[in-house]
């Protein structure tokens, strides 16, 4: 277990171009934990899932995506029936006093939003992938999930992501 | 055992990345007064720029006229006089799409306006707070003002239970826009006009009245303050531009 982690590390390390470590604070451990990642979803780069049901696509932020924000205080959602766009913001969330902009997976229209996330946002913490879902689209453009990442691919990213 | 070891040989590898690692150069632009909205509109665009790596991470540095501000929350019920009132004082209001409550700027009032990539220095949204709450506090130190950042939920920089450096915060596509408000030395009636950051029964306070020491001029402040931002977040060098 510990040799594939050197050389998971090492194949890691040659991959780095132009990136740095970790700020000098706090003390993350370079062991830390994984967040959880769930089959079946859909992943984008800014840490976002989708889960498509027929003709919806649920949207929500990842457990990655949590755990780096801390608490969250506050969501912003857009209206039902509102336009969305692939790759671009519908939304934010407040924690630590830093508003984060979340994007959306696909495009299409809002059918529904979580409005249980105005009276307790910490749901996106405690269950991001199910109590914690953002919104319901109906997508436009069906194909537009293919070019997202799987599980897999998703769980690799973030290790990549965390070794910077 | 073999674990211990190979841990070990992990572990010296990336300290030799580490050291191997390329230049991330951070762009300072220093100002002197500027009015909120402009400066507004400059982080705007460099965060459009910063996105699209037309420039690499800017940290702006700058003070502003008398002026509340408002986050996303919108929570104006923390305002505790009419906006006609604020005229009279000669004082503007404005609301922002960072992250975090109402709050304070003006003279003498060290602002730090970090447009940078998280991605690229390694950061989700709560290390970066972080970090800054840990720029304020070593830049406080060297006044011999020993600041602490806040309890669970309440992000700034404290003395006791006395605000000196507030933080508010947009990212959007992964890059910061805002930052750091570090209390020199302030009028700090202004405050007394809101519910700062909208905690209702602590102070805000200032270097120059937590310190025992002669201040410098305003500059030299700014300035360590860009330095720490420099070396908390790992940078190897900063390009300075002075506006």
């Amino acid at each position: 277990m510990a040799l594939k982690l050197w050389a998971s590390s090492t194949a890691n390390a040659l991959r780095i171009s132009c990136s740095s470590s970790r700020p000098a604070f706090p003390a993350f451990s370079i062991f830390r934990s994984f967040s959880s990642v769930i089959e079946g979803l859909k992943y984008t780069g800014s840490h976002e899932w989708v889960k498509q049901e027929g003709s919806v696509a649920t949207v929500g932020i990842t457990d990655h995506a949590q755990g780096h924000l801390g608490e969250v205080v506050f969501v912003e959602l857009p209206e039902s029936g509102a336009a969305v766009a692939k790759g671009s913001s519908f939304g934010a969330v407040e924690s630590v006093k830093a508003t984060s902009d979340v994007n959306s997976p696909v495009s299409g229209e809002v059918i529904e939003i979580n409005t249980r996330l105005t009276e307790t946002p910490g749901l996106i913490n405690s269950s991001p992938y199910e109590d914690g879902w953002m919104i319901k689209v109906r997508p436009s453009d069906p194909s537009e999930v293919k070019s997202l990442m799987g599980s897999k691919e998703y769980t690799k990213f973030c290790e990549e992501e965390d070794a910077h | 055992m073999v674990d211990i070891v190979d841990h070990y040989i992990c572990f010296l590898f990336q300290l030799k990345i580490h050291h191997m690692r390329l230049q991330r150069s951070l762009g300072a632009c220093k100002f002197g007064i500027i009015n909120y909205f402009d400066a507004l509109k400059l982080q705007e665009r460099l965060a459009s720029d910063r996105k699209s790596g037309k420039i690499l991470d800017t940290i702006l540095s700058l003070q502003h006229p008398p002026t509340y501000t408002l986050g996303k929350r919108r929570t104006d019920h923390n305002l505790l006089v009419s906006e006609a009132d604020l005229k009279t004082m000669g004082a503007e209001l404005h609301y922002t799409e960072r992250g975090g409550d109402i709050t304070f700027h003006g003279p003498r009032q060290a602002i730090l306006y970090p447009i940078v990539s998280l991605r690229d220095i390694g950061c989700g949204a709560r290390n970066y707070v972080e970090g800054l709450e840990s720029v304020m506090i070593e830049v406080a130190s060297f006044y011999g003002v020993n600041a602490h950042a806040g309890k669970t939920g309440e992000t700034g920089v404290w003395v006791g239970d006395r605000k000196i450096g507030a933080i508010g915060v947009r990212i959007s596509s992964g890059i910061t826009s805002h930052g750091l408000a570090f209390n020199i030395d302030p009028d700090l009636s202004y405050f007394k006009h809101i519910v700062p950051c909208g905690i209702p029964d602590k102070g805000v306070t200032s270097l120059k009245r937590e310190t025992e020491m002669e201040l410098p001029p305003d500059e030299v402040i700014h300035e360590q303050l860009i330095h720490c931002f420099a070396k908390v977040f790992r940078f190897s060098d900063i390009q300075w531009k002075t506006q």
